[in-house]
This record gives structure tokens, sequence and C-alpha cells, in this order.
């Protein structure tokens, strides 16, 4: 068989799966649900999709990952988004970010220990961010202090995704504060049962409160934990920010296509202007929307074209913060459209939804939302900053005075 | 795939000997607008005949592998009419249903002899037939065309024109001497293009010169509009790609309060604005490239032309903002960046047109909503 007539008959299979297996009326279900019901239905999606084989894609077939090409996971994601599958947002962490890091960084006896675990359920947090440290990330001051054969962690984290639920959380913390910002930081993996850890939500600006803030009082994780070499964890955390950034965007590329665009132009089709003509009559407003859809296109077209080109050099460079900045300003201004043509019927209170993106045809609460793509996982501006300094070779900024690197 | 490599390679190398910018500017000032003897050299290499099928003397390559020329020309905004002959003739002649016509003219466009342009739009460049202001009404063995079709491209010193005309049973193409139409130079502020206006009063065309039936040359009409579209951007790409390179390295080595400028943030975000916006421009042209020929080429086309034309003009513009005072002086380069961006936005289609053109591909009709 041809390579297009192989992943011609991987969509095919993909679909008849997706009408089979994706759950009908989750949408409904969802709106307002309680948090513990989210968090089940979320349970049940990846026990779906791991008995489906889907559940990893990118992972190696020997850890219980798909092991899936590039045009197949797209395709796999085209499919799931067609069908209107939920997202397991729950899993996105522990999915795309612990397990690449540990694969990458662990130690045969650590990735022997946690992969299995990621396989089976478990929920990871990531605890980077802190009140003092938001996108200068380096300056984060957690400490963990080396006591025989434990860490003992006192600070706070903050931004922390589904702590609330989660099992596991991979933090950084400053193990040498002596040294320069960047090379003081380790990586560990932390139980969330451990004594001294407590969480509470942050409610957001759209209601939800899926993040969280850490508190860490004498925390103690065992030096068995540390991810990567003591004083390095800098480097690991690049590693998985570059990841969030990467793939998991080929799904909410698609998702932004077909729930984002094609959601707006049918819920635009019912809308009416002031004076009661369709709104779609309106040729500023056809201009508009076709100006979007094309650049929709040119989004799933760039996510795929820069990740295969990191994953053919295998690593990640500016591409990564390219992605991120397009998508999250597109996904802004896609929202922000959906919102003005609506009118005042956009300013209905609506559901929130935990198991879509910020498509999720809600177009006010997409709109707020979409705050959190343009700010978290490094700030729009550090984007920029990274994509200047490093796909155009510009200057680091001077550092500020007592400011070490 | 690699072959196309070295097409860039050599391409790239050939104008990077004879397109500096003292070359472009020296060329602009001469008789013909551009450098004729550098023409010869890339009709030469087959590069005026890619488009053209092997029979006729061309390549017979992909339009991809013209978009890679037309790329590195944008990239240098290199004066020379490739539009009109090897992009816009050889598209119409290509796929007419006069093979006598294609067989006399299609070696001409491939060697870089006869120039041949084509008129296809409005007094004001207009592309929808309806808009038209050249009309043929039928004669005994041909047609009559009157009229003015305006903002053609490479029309002055062109010997023959493919002219459009709108009429009762439809448009038709035909391939008119340039000797029997008056043709006057429209000067842009824009040199590194020539266009002009081609008047037809009364000009009798036998039925040999038509390049379809009468009236039945819709389709490949849209078909040239779209290569038009498509080259336009991929010349867009490289000259985003090219202004934005040349922006950063005007940004590492210029110094003011004692640091490069590129390490203020408000210059290295906007450099970093222009490198997404031509990441994105790129990928525009290229789903275009492979949406050529298939279903959805008018929508991927129409997307291509309105993204790149407004991005590569904003990074032109930004460009003269970070060159600061050099970037507005006539010595500097950055207004010949600026103003071919500027031409190529309005030129076969506003952005704005194309984006409605993809609303009406893409969104239900407004009658029915």
């Amino acid at each position: 068989m041809s390579k297009a007539q192989t992943l011609d008959s991987f969509r095919a299979e993909v679909r008849r799966w997706c009408e089979q297996h994706v759950p009908k009326g989750w949408r409904e279900e969802e709106a307002n649900a309680s948090s513990e019901k989210l968090v089940e239905f979320q349970r049940q999606w990846r026990a779906t999709l791991e008995a489906g084989g889907y559940l990893a894609p990118h992972w190696p077939r020997e850890l219980g990952g798909a092991d899936l090409s590039l045009p197949e996971q797209v395709v796999l994601a085209e499919e799931l988004t067609r069908a209107d599958a939920p997202r397991l947002a729950l899993y996105q962490v522990a999915i795309y970010n612990a397990a690449p890091a540990i694969l990458h960084y662990g130690t045969e006896a650590q990735k022997r220990r946690f992969v299995p675990g990621i396989r089976d359920g478990d929920v990871w947090c990531q605890g980077f961010s802190e009140p003092g440290a938001g996108s200068d990330l380096a300056s984060l001051s957690t400490r963990a202090v080396r006591h025989g054969d434990v860490y003992v962690l006192n600070g706070q984290k903050v931004w922390t995704s589904w702590a609330k639920h989660a099992d596991w959380c991979f933090i950084l913390v400053r193990t040498d504060p002596a040294a320069p910002r960047r090379h003081g930081i380790s990586f560990l993996l932390m139980d969330m049962r451990t004594p001294g850890i407590e969480v509470r939500p942050i409610k957001q600006a759209t209601g939800a409160a899926e993040f969280c803030e850490l508190f860490l009082t004498d925390v103690k994780v065992p030096v068995e934990n540390l991810l990567g070499p003591e004083n390095e964890g800098w480097k690991v955390s690049q590693s998985t920010l570059a990841s969030e950034r990467g793939v998991t965007i080929l799904e909410l590329a698609e998702r932004l296509h077909r729930n984002g665009m094609e959601g707006l132009v049918n819920a635009a089709s019912g809308w009416h202007a002031e004076d009661g003509t369709p709104l779609l009559a309106d040729p500023a407003v056809r201009e508009r929307l076709g100006g979007l859809y094309g650049e929709v296109q040119i989004l799933r077209g760039l996510c795929r074209q820069l990740i295969d080109s990191m994953m053919g050099r295998g690593g990640v460079g500016a591409e990564a913060s390219i992605i991120k900045l397009y998508y999250s300003e597109l996904l802004q201004r896609l929202m922000r459209c959906a919102v003005e043509l609506q009118g005042l019927p956009a300013q209905i209170q609506q559901p929130l939804l935990m198991s879509a993106g910020w498509e999720t045809g809600n177009w006010l609460n997409d709109y707020i939302g979409s705050w959190s793509w343009t700010i978290a996982g490094g700030s729009n501006e550090i984007q920029r900053n990274i994509i200047g300094e490093q796909h155009l070779g510009l200057p680091r900024e001077p550092r500020a005075p007592g400011e070490a690197r | 795939m690699s072959e196309r490599d070295d097409l860039r390679a050599m391409v790239r190398e050939l104008l990077t000997d004879r397109s500096g910018s003292q070359h472009v500017r020296a060329a602009l000032d001469g008789p013909d607008g551009f450098d004729p003897s550098l023409w010869r050299t890339m009709a030469e290499l087959g590069v005026a005949g890619l488009l053209v099928p092997e029979e006729h003397g061309g390549m017979g390559a992909e339009f991809a592998d013209m978009a890679v020329v037309l790329h590195e020309l944008g990239r240098r905004v290199v004066p020379l009419p490739i539009f009109s002959g090897a992009v816009l003739a050889a598209t119409a002649l290509g796929s007419c249903g006069n093979p006598d016509l294609a067989s006399e003219l299609l070696p001409e466009v491939a060697a870089g002899g006869q120039r041949i342009t084509v008129a296809i739009g409005g007094p004001a460049g207009q592309l929808p037939v309806s808009a038209w202001a050249v009309r043929w009404t039928a004669e005994a063995g041909g047609v009559r065309l009157d009229g003015v079709s305006g903002y053609v491209l490479d029309a002055p010193g062109s010997d023959v024109v493919i002219v459009g005309a709108a009429g009762p049973d439809g448009p038709l193409l035909a391939a008119v001497d340039s000797s029997v139409t008056r043709i006057e130079h429209q000067p842009t502020t824009d040199r590194t293009r020539r266009v002009g206006r081609v008047v037809l009063e009364g000009v009798m065309v036998p039925r040999e010169r038509l390049l379809t039936d009468p009236g039945a040359a819709g389709a490949l009409i849209g078909r040239v509009q779209r290569a038009a579209a498509l080259a336009v951007a991929a010349s867009g790409v490289g000259l985003a790609e090219r202004v934005t390179t040349e922006t950063a390295a005007y940004a590492r080595q210029r110094n003011q309060f004692g640091r490069p400028i590129g390490s203020f943030q408000a210059v290295k975000h906007t450099c970093a604005d222009m490198a997404v916006a031509v990441e994105c421009s790129r990928v525009a042209v290229d789903q275009a490239l492979a949406a050529w020929g298939g279903p959805d080429e008018e929508r991927a086309v129409s997307t291509a032309k309105a993204f790149v034309g407004d991005a590569a003009a904003q990074v032109c513009a930004d460009a003269v903002q970070m060159h600061g005072g050099i970037g507005y002086t006539w010595e500097h380069d950055a207004h010949l960046w600026l103003k071919r961006a500027l031409l190529d936005q309005a030129l076969f289609g506003s952005s704005s047109w194309h984006r409605r053109r993809v609303a009406d591909l893409v969104l239900p009709s407004p009658l029915v909503a």
C-alpha cells in the first residue's frame, strides 16, 4: 500500500472507532456539572481512548503508546475533532509534559516507576510558576534543602492546573541559592499525597477553578525523585515547556478549525443585523469571516510544517514559539469577532465546559478564556523575545544591576 | 524536491551576482526599466520556459518550480518582465483550445523572444469580467475589440497582448499585436514593475487568434487570474523573508543608548511579529501550491493572495520604521521594498476582494442567509 492509502485506511479506522466510542451529548452533561463529575467523565474518556489505543499517539509502542507518525497524529486529531470528541484536559500534563521529560531525562528506574503510572491514569500537574516568578520563571524561590536522602521543600507555587486532582507534580525548586539564577534550579517529581502540601483552587476570570495554588511546608521528596542532574532543572523544564507548545497544538488547531471557525460560520448563519437583515448578507462581515477562515487554514498548515521540521531535527526551537503566538492570538481574534458579531445575545451567561478548549461556541466564555493561552506557558511577550533571540539572533536585553544569569 | 532546491540555488546565485541593490537601481534608470542581459540569461537557463510544455521548447515544470523563481526574484525586488510572459501568457496559452496559436507563441515565451502579456482586468484592474471595459462583438471571420484594460503588467514594451474581452455570450481571450493597440505606460510609485493601459479601438481579430471559442474563456480567465495572484503571493513571501532578515541584521548592529537596538523589546517584538508573518505567508503559499489544480485551488489561492499581500506590506512598513532615519532615505532600499509590497497588495485583486472570494466559497450564500 502507498503511504496515502495507509493513511486513508488509518483514517477510516479512526473514524469507525470514533462513531462507536465518542460519547454523545457530553456538552449538555458537562454544563455546570460538579467538579467530581467532570473528573469522573475525564477518567472514563481516558479509559476509552486507552482501550482504543489512541491515548498516547506519540509514545513508542513498548510503553503502551501508539507510535504514530506525524501524518497519522494529524489524522487522529482531525478525526477526534470531527467527531466532536471531548478534550483529555485532565491528563494533558501527564501525557504531553511529564512523560516526555521522564523519557528524555529519567533514569531507567524512574522510567520503570513513573511511565506505567502515567499510562494507567495518574494525573500530573506542573509546579513552575510562583507568585513572584511568572514570565520571569528563572527567578523562582521555592527552596529545596537536601537532608540525607530527602529534599525538604518550602515555598509556594501558583497556576498549577488540576492540582486538586493530581497524583504527582513535577516541580521546579531552587537547590543552590548562591548559583547564577538558572544554574541553581532542580526538577523534582513530587507525590501529591506527601504531608505538607496544601492545595487551594484559584477562581479564574472565567469563573472556573482548574488552576490552583500550592503551599509547601517542609515537604519531603526522596532524592531518587530528582529528574536530571541536581541544579540543571532549568534545562529539563525548557524541554517540557517546549513540548507544551508543540504537539498538543495539532489538536487545538483542528478544534479551532472545526468547532471555532466552522462553528462560528454555522452560528452566524442564524444571526441578524440591527435592521433585521441576515448578518451574512453584510459584505464587511463576510470579508472578516473569509479572512479568519483563511488564517485558521494557515494555522493548521503552520502546525504541521513546523512540528514536522522540529521532529526531523530532533529538537525544539523557536518554531514552538511561533506556533504558540499565532495560535493564541488567532484564537483571541476569532472569539472576539464572534462576540462582536453575535451582539447582545453573546452577553447572556453560558455554562463552562471543561472537556473542550476555548472554542465551545459559548463565545464570550471562549474569548475570556483565550487569555489563558496568550499568558500561560510563557506569555506572548516572552515568546516574542524567544523568536527575536533564537530565530532572528537579536541580542538579549542587558540584565538589571544585581541580576545574575 | 532536490531539483527544486538546485533551481533555487542557481537563481539565488545568479541574482546575488547580478541583482544587488546597485544593479536593481541601474536597471530601473535604464531605458527598459529592467536589465535585458539578465533577462536573456534567465531565458537561457530555462527560467522563462518553466511553465511551457516541453514540446513547445519549455521545461514542463510545475507551478511550484516557478514559485521558487518568483520567491527569489521577490527577495531582491528584481525588475524583470517575467510575470507577463512566463506566468500569465504561459498559463493562458498552455491550457487554451487553440493548438496552432499555442505552437506559435509558447516557444517565444520559453525563449524570452517576443514579449507577450495578458490583459485580464477592467480599467482599474478589476478581476470580475462584469467590471471589464473591453468588449467584443462578432464580425465576419472573427471579432472586433473595443475598450480599455488598465494596470496591465509589462504592457509597455510588449509585442503581443492577450486581451480579455467581455461580451453578451461570455468572455474571450484574443492574441493581439501590440502595434494595433495603443499602450500607455502608467508610471507607478513602485518602479520595479511596469504597468500600462491597453486601449483598443475597433481592433479586428481573426478567429485563429482567439484562445477559445468566443464566450467560452471564463474558466481559462479564472485560471490565469489565480496564477497571477499566486505568483504575486510567492514573490511577496520572498520579499517579506528578505526584508525581515535585513531588518534583524540592522537591529543587531545599530547601537543606540549604548546597546544594539534589537535588544530593546519594542524593536525585538516588532521583528518577531515580522518573522511570524513570514512563516505564515510561506505556509499560505505552500498550501496554495499544494492545492493548485485541485478542488480547493480557488480558496487557497485567494487566502494566500490576501494574507501575503497584507503581511508583506506590513513587514515592509515595519522595516522602514525599524531602520529609523536611514530607512527614510532614497539611498536605502527600504522604500523599494515598501513600494513593491504596496503595488503587489493592490495588484490582481485587493486583499479585501480575495477575502470576500474566500467567504463566497466557504460561507452560505448571502441570498440564502
